[in-house]
């Protein structure tokens, strides 16, 4: 109906499905970002070198770097989120019980962290050993 | 004992937005959310207005948002909720509120005339010029998706038709399900061609709400994949 309808069922609406569906959404949404001022820095390397150089710089602080860490766990569970209902969708729809769809919800979340914490946890010790540097 | 509604209250009249009003009141926990509604309107406040009809759940009038949730009124007991707290009732999201927990329904029916929720098959009948037969395992295909009472409630559970209600929505989709699976029906390809547009399955999101929301059990989802495969494959499997 509208953004505004579509705004209050992603806040209210309650079941797992859904919060998976708005995480997806969210995490989509930050990958893209992150993806659109990727391609606007590297092309400071062609058109204005100097930019780059601050750019690179402003990314090796530690807001930049938790920034980081966040952006690894939406491409995580993005992806896994992905894949988790083309399986289902494309592969074997027989699956679409409420039961087995609950379980795969939380199993997508329990990987996606499983798969993250490593990744936190080297990329925030990185980010102590600069404030430290 | 005592139980509290919060209740989405609005008079297109009156009010330049909805706002929410609370009722406390004696029930049981037998009672349902129905009943407690009936309650309010009989000796409360007699301005509050929902649809019912059968109260038995099977005519779909009593779709509503309780706990954030789409359910029917009259299947949702007292004793499966959390009494200890309010109990919130909205009207279901995502079509024109009307009054209080009624939305126009306008869209939602436009939507399931789209995809020809009806039987089509132009062929004489058989010699006996009586019923065309089809085999118990035929008719188990599209068993699942004969369960509809196009109460709404997926529809407006989905994320999908939240943000655009051209989307013909999961109930058009379900019942599109019950004869595009039929043997005896002619009309599949016509309806996948619709199915397969801008507006068909290929806009679901598999966000699952549509399932979950079904008070009619129906495995809402399991249909829309079912149909987007049909298109996909040409088969009808």
């Amino acid at each position: 109906m509208s953004f505004k309808t579509a705004s209050e069922g992603y806040v209210k609406y309650q079941g797992l499905g859904n919060w998976a569906f708005v995480l997806h959404r969210l995490t989509g949404l930050g990958v893209i970002l992150f993806l659109a001022i990727h391609v606007v820095d590297t092309a400071f390397v062609y058109f204005a070198p100097d930019l780059y150089k601050e750019a690179i710089a402003l990314y090796r602080s530690p807001l930049f770097g938790l920034g980081e860490i966040l952006l690894v766990l939406s491409i995580i569970y993005h992806g896994l989120n992905g894949l988790r209902v083309i399986y289902f969708d494309m592969v074997n729809p027989n699956m679409w019980t409420i039961e087995i769809n609950r379980k795969s919800v939380i199993w997508t979340w329990i990987i996606t962290l499983v798969l993250w914490l490593p990744a936190a946890v080297v990329m925030g010790s990185h980010i102590l050993e600069h404030l430290g540097g | 004992m005592q139980v509290t509604l919060k209740i989405l209250r609005y008079n297109p009249e009156k009010d330049a937005q909805p706002h929410y009003e609370r009722y406390t009141l004696d029930a049981e926990p037998t009672d349902r959310i129905l009943d407690v509604l009936e309650k309010i309107k009989a000796h409360e406040d007699g301005t509050l207005t929902f649809r019912r009809s059968c109260a038995h759940g099977i005519c779909g009038s009593c779709a509503m948002r309780i706990n954030g949730r789409n359910r029917l009124a009259c299947k949702t007991l007292l004793q499966t909720l959390d009494t200890s707290k309010e109990i919130t009732v909205e009207p279901i999201l995502g079509l024109p509120r009307v009054k209080d927990l009624v939305v126009d329904m306008t869209t939602f029916f436009d939507n399931y005339k789209k995809v020809m929720p009806y039987f089509v098959n132009d062929e004489p009948l058989p010699e006996d010029g009586r019923e065309r037969l089809q085999s118990p395992e035929e008719r188990e295909r599209f068993d699942d998706t004969t369960k509809c009472i196009l109460c709404g409630a997926c529809t407006t559970a989905c994320p999908t038709f939240w943000a655009d209600n051209s989307y013909v929505g999961p109930s058009a989709i379900v019942n599109a399900h019950r004869f595009i699976f039929d043997s005896r029906d002619r009309a599949a390809a016509e309806r996948l061609k619709i199915l397969a547009g801008e507006s068909g399955v290929f806009r679901c999101r598999t966000a699952f709400n549509c399932t979950e929301a079904c008070p009619r059990e129906i495995d809402i989802t399991k249909a829309i994949a079912e149909v987007k495969r049909a298109i996909i494959t040409g088969r009808l499997d």
